[in-house]
């Protein structure tokens, strides 16, 4: 997965930027086939339609879109920046919108049965919005309910790897070269009130975290000079591996805390009439 | 396994190499290792597989519950595993998984066949 994200960051950044990135640069986080892009809601959607969009037109990949809201239109950074944006592109997405939990489930459960087609086999599965079938409006309090939380955010989770590893056998069985299949998913963390403090919203981030091999962090930069006078706005991309930081973890005695450790960054600017540019920041 | 077919001496090896297991298994997974190999014993488990290729696993628990596990990574819908796994993170696996794990290796899962449809409506079973 971190190759998708990776070529929508290489397809958004200027000619100039890009003749300074090289290959060895973007070695900084392994290969997977997993990513949570955690972050903003607007924004993780429009990475999201960008890795979908750019998956299917540069890597003629067919990618299952799942969301919960209908996309009225694609973003105004696709209009002119991919250079293989076609109609025959765009049917290689198939957008489906499950209202509910369960309904989400059962899409994703069906997948398996493209597989008597192996052409019409995704092998890109997104999922927009993780937050909107896993978490309660209303901010959570109980323990109870926090459990469940996590053991959906864990079901969903398996699923969906579950169900990648699967099409990754059929699409290597027929010798796809689109194989493996990949999966990323977005979810923004909700910001409760104080009596329900943040114990929520890390219960389930750190459920999801076992199943997904990277995180993408989307943070804005506030600092005065990142925001010209408000024309754009400024965020910092994190790719981190979340089994890395696990591992890392269970070897120290200390008490550290867990937060993930950032291993690539990129540079997101955003102007006011929704154009994007991306650009390799450093690495850790 | 039939031990009464074999010689006194390999019934005690056998029994050796059971006890071994254990106590290693308890070791490693804590108090769900001697429920997983009872699961085991009772020939708890079963993989279902559908035309499509698509396979996963059903656990019958003690109380004659049915769990539907994954084959790829770990989930189950059990109490424990939302408990002790997810939201206290003090173990590895609940007993079901563990079962599922020890039955393949020991060669003792059942087997069945279910259509695709069935396949797809057996898997969002939140809880059984």
């Amino acid at each position: 997965m971190t190759d998708i994200l990776t070529l929508v960051f290489k397809t958004l950044t200027s000619r100039g930027e890009l003749a300074a990135v090289d290959d060895g640069s973007l070695s900084a986080v392994a290969p997977a086939r997993s990513a949570l892009v955690v972050g903003e809601r607007a924004l993780s959607r429009t990475m999201l339609l960008l890795a979908a969009v750019t998956a299917a037109s540069e890597s003629g990949l067919r990618v299952f879109f799942l969301t919960q809201t209908q996309i009225q239109s694609l973003p105004v950074a696709l209009h002119s920046r991919v250079p293989g944006l076609t109609p025959a592109a765009l049917k290689k997405i198939k957008f489906c919108y499950p209202r509910t939990f369960e309904e989400l489930l059962v899409q994703v459960a069906g997948l398996h049965e493209s597989s008597h087609s192996p052409p019409s086999s995704p092998a890109l599965i997104i999922v927009d919005g993780l937050e909107c079938y896993l978490c309660s409006p209303a901010p959570c309090t109980s323990s109870r309910l926090q459990t469940s939380e996590q053991c959906s955010a864990a079901h969903l989770s398996a699923l969906l790897c579950d169900t990648a590893s699967f099409l990754t056998q059929v699409l290597e069985k027929h010798g796809s070269a689109h194989a493996p299949c990949r999966l990323i998913t977005s979810y923004q963390p909700q910001r409760n009130s104080e009596q329900s403090g943040e114990a929520s919203v890390d219960s389930v981030l750190d459920v999801l975290d076992r199943y997904f091999q990277v995180r993408c962090t989307l943070d804005q930069d506030r600092s005065y000079e990142s925001t010209s006078g408000g024309l754009q706005q400024v965020w910092n991309i994190y790719l981190s591996s979340c089994l890395e930081v696990k591992e890392t973890s269970c070897k120290k005695d200390d008490m550290e805390s867990k937060e993930e450790q950032p291993v690539q960054e990129w540079r997101l600017l955003l102007s006011a009439d929704g154009l994007m540019e991306f650009k390799l920041a450093q690495k850790h | 396994m039939h031990f009464s077919f074999l010689p006194s001496v390999a019934e005690q090896l056998f029994k050796d190499i059971q006890k071994i297991y254990q106590d290693t298994l308890k070791f490693v997974f804590g108090t769900c290792a001697l429920q997983a190999l009872d699961l085991v014993d009772q020939r708890s488990v079963t993989c279902l597989s559908s035309p499509s290729g698509r396979r996963t696993f059903q656990v019958t628990g003690g109380s004659g519950r049915t769990y539907t596990c994954f084959v790829s990574c770990h989930f189950c819908p059990c109490p424990a595993f939302a408990y002790t796994v997810l939201r206290r993170n003090e173990g590895l696996l609940c007993k079901h998984l563990l079962a599922v794990y020890l039955s393949q290796a020991m060669g003792v899962t059942q087997q069945e066949a279910v259509s695709d449809q069935e396949m797809t409506t057996l898997q969002p079973a939140h809880r059984e």
